[in-house]
């Protein structure tokens, strides 16, 4: 598809740090309004791809376009003023600052105290959590906790794009639900989200658009349901437990 | 044991080491943020000395009121310090390499130092140096409490900075964890630099009142280094509240040791309890293990 005005669309990326390319030339487009996941064997690149995004690492070669504007060379920063918003992969949260100075600190680009007060109100509504632990250190909080609460400081800034690095990694099985449904509740308040999981499948499941990463290459791409039930990619990537598995299969339709 | 040289001792711990405190937080100001060892930190004081001597002999300016040049001038090369130098270290090796680099860069400034003051020692020189007040039946030089005071006035700016501003949130942001203060806006390449200003520049202030405190020349800093090394890693590497309490705990405990016991006796006692405590604390009295990544 040559959607010359995408949402956010990748671009020959070329991406790694400096002991080689990681990622080796990246093409697709991430739909607007829905979640979008990126799955793929340890190593395949997933966070670094997510690292080009939000502007920690500088691709080698690419372009990345977000709603026409490029991306490469922007500080984090800048990328964040355009609405995009990553929550990494390791907690964080500041631990030894309070939940709510954490939150705040979410609007940190913000001037205005008076919006960002009224923002802070929004996010204690959607997140009842960030109001009854308020005075709390942030680093009091189990790890579910504190992944709500990053998602409730990525919100402070409201914006377009949400971009999750496993947002699952080292949590139980229920607050892994809970951090599923908050990732669908922030999807249908509007924003689209990007995330990256090992989880594969209870991520597929609720994504819309799912791209498969191997060794620096994507691999596959379609919608999630497509994906999860592509039975080479089930075999390879989601554990291979399905009784598909066995079957003898022809390589991936598509390769874009 | 004779009690009011005991006092005497507990008097001067608490007021020197508040001196070496405000000289060691920027040490771990600065290795918080940045990860990086300023072995320069030494001779940097000297240099805040030499400039407050310079001001004071040629131009006649008042010890503390030279502050107000000394300490912008060294929070500048601080700036240029990391800028040329400090911004080329990168990957894992960071550390490790800052450690030859700042190295180098206290090499040359004591280079410069000899040749310009010549090895012979000076001590700076005012009214409050030579005379004293009368306390607890002991005399003690005005400079001593007026460095306190000094030092005290600067860690609590430093505080209220730090905590009370939003600059002063970006800064404990990107102490805390580099990467995730950079995913909220922080730009902390622009925090860095900043922090490495005022960690050098604390060694203007920390620089006259050891000046007035004691004689010195340049190659006074290796001993002023190694005191304000085991002081932040006693402290904890990075904690502000760390350095503080390290510093007056060893120049308090060197002053009662050589009181009760013999001041041969100050250093070594020292570095017991040092090895004592990182025995049984490895990340110092304040610090905490793997704050941020490896």
């Amino acid at each position: 598809m040559a959607e010359s005005t995408a949402f956010l669309r990748f671009e020959g990326i070329v991406a790694g740090y400096g002991g080689g390319d990681v990622i080796k030339g990246v093409d697709f487009s991430v739909p607007q309004g829905g979640v979008t996941c990126i799955v793929g064997p340890n190593g395949s690149g997933k966070s670094t791809l997510l690292k080009v995004v939000s502007g920690l690492l500088r691709p080698r070669l690419g372009q990345l376009w977000f709603k026409g504007t490029p991306l490469v060379g922007l500080t984090p920063r800048e990328i964040l003023q355009l609405g995009v918003v990553q929550v990494p992969q390791n907690h964080s949260l500041f631990r030894e600052m309070t939940v709510e100075q954490n939150v705040e600190l979410g609007a940190f680009l913000l001037k205005d105290r008076k919006v960002i007060a009224e923002r802070l109100k929004n996010v204690r509504e959607i997140f009842p959590i960030v109001a009854e632990r308020a005075k709390d250190k942030a680093g009091s909080l189990s790890g579910g906790q504190q992944r709500i609460v990053e998602f409730a400081r990525c919100l402070m800034l409201e914006p377009e794009l949400v971009v999750l690095d496993e947002p699952s990694m080292g949590l139980d099985p229920k607050t892994l639900r809970l951090v599923f449904d908050t990732i669908k509740s922030m999807n249908s308040a509007g924003r689209t989200v990007l995330l990256v999981e090992q989880n594969a499948r209870q991520a597929l499941r609720m994504s819309h658009f799912a791209v498969v990463l191997e060794n620096g290459l994507l691999r596959l791409s379609g919608s999630g349901s497509e994906v999860l039930n592509n039975p080479e990619i089930g075999a390879l990537y989601l554990g291979g437990s399905i009784e598909t598995t066995s079957k003898a299969v022809s390589p991936a339709p598509s390769e874009l | 044991m004779n009690s009011s040289a005991l006092i005497h001792a507990l008097l001067d711990g608490v007021l020197t080491g508040s001196v070496y405190a405000l000289m060691a937080t920027g040490l771990t100001l600065i290795f918080g943020v940045m990860n990086i060892i300023n072995i320069a930190q030494g001779i940097l004081v000297i240099l805040g000395a030499y400039l407050s001597y310079t001001l004071s002999v040629h131009f006649g300016i008042d010890l503390f009121a030279g502050l107000v040049i000394t300490i912008p001038t060294l929070f500048v090369v601080g700036i240029v310090v990391e800028r040329f130098f400090m911004t080329k270290l990168k990957g894992p090796e960071r550390t490790s390499m800052s450690i030859l680099v700042t190295y180098a860069i206290a090499l040359i400034i004591e280079g410069a130092l000899n040749m310009i003051y010549s090895i012979n020692d000076v001590q700076l020189k005012a009214w409050y140096v030579n005379q004293s007040f009368r306390v607890f039946g002991l005399w003690i030089p005005y400079i001593y409490m007026f460095g306190f005071f000094l030092a005290v006035a600067l860690l609590g700016a430093l505080y209220v900075m730090l905590y009370r501003t939003r600059f002063g949130a970006s800064i404990r942001a990107s102490l805390a964890d580099q990467t995730a203060a950079a995913l909220i806006g922080i730009n902390v390449k622009r925090v860095s630099t900043i922090c490495f200003g005022l960690g050098v520049a604390v060694t203007a202030a920390g620089g006259m009142v050891y000046g007035a405190t004691n004689a010195f020349n340049a190659s006074t800093s290796y001993d002023l280094i190694s005191r304000l090394l085991t002081i932040i890693v006693l402290g904890g590497m990075g904690s502000l509240g760390g350095a503080l309490l390290a510093a007056i705990l060893m120049v308090t405990l060197g002053d009662v040791i050589a009181v009760v016991w013999s001041p041969i006796w100050s250093t070594p006692t020292y570095f017991f309890v040092l090895v004592i405590v990182l025995s049984l604390r490895p990340q110092g009295l304040v610090g905490k293990l793997s704050v941020r990544e490896a």
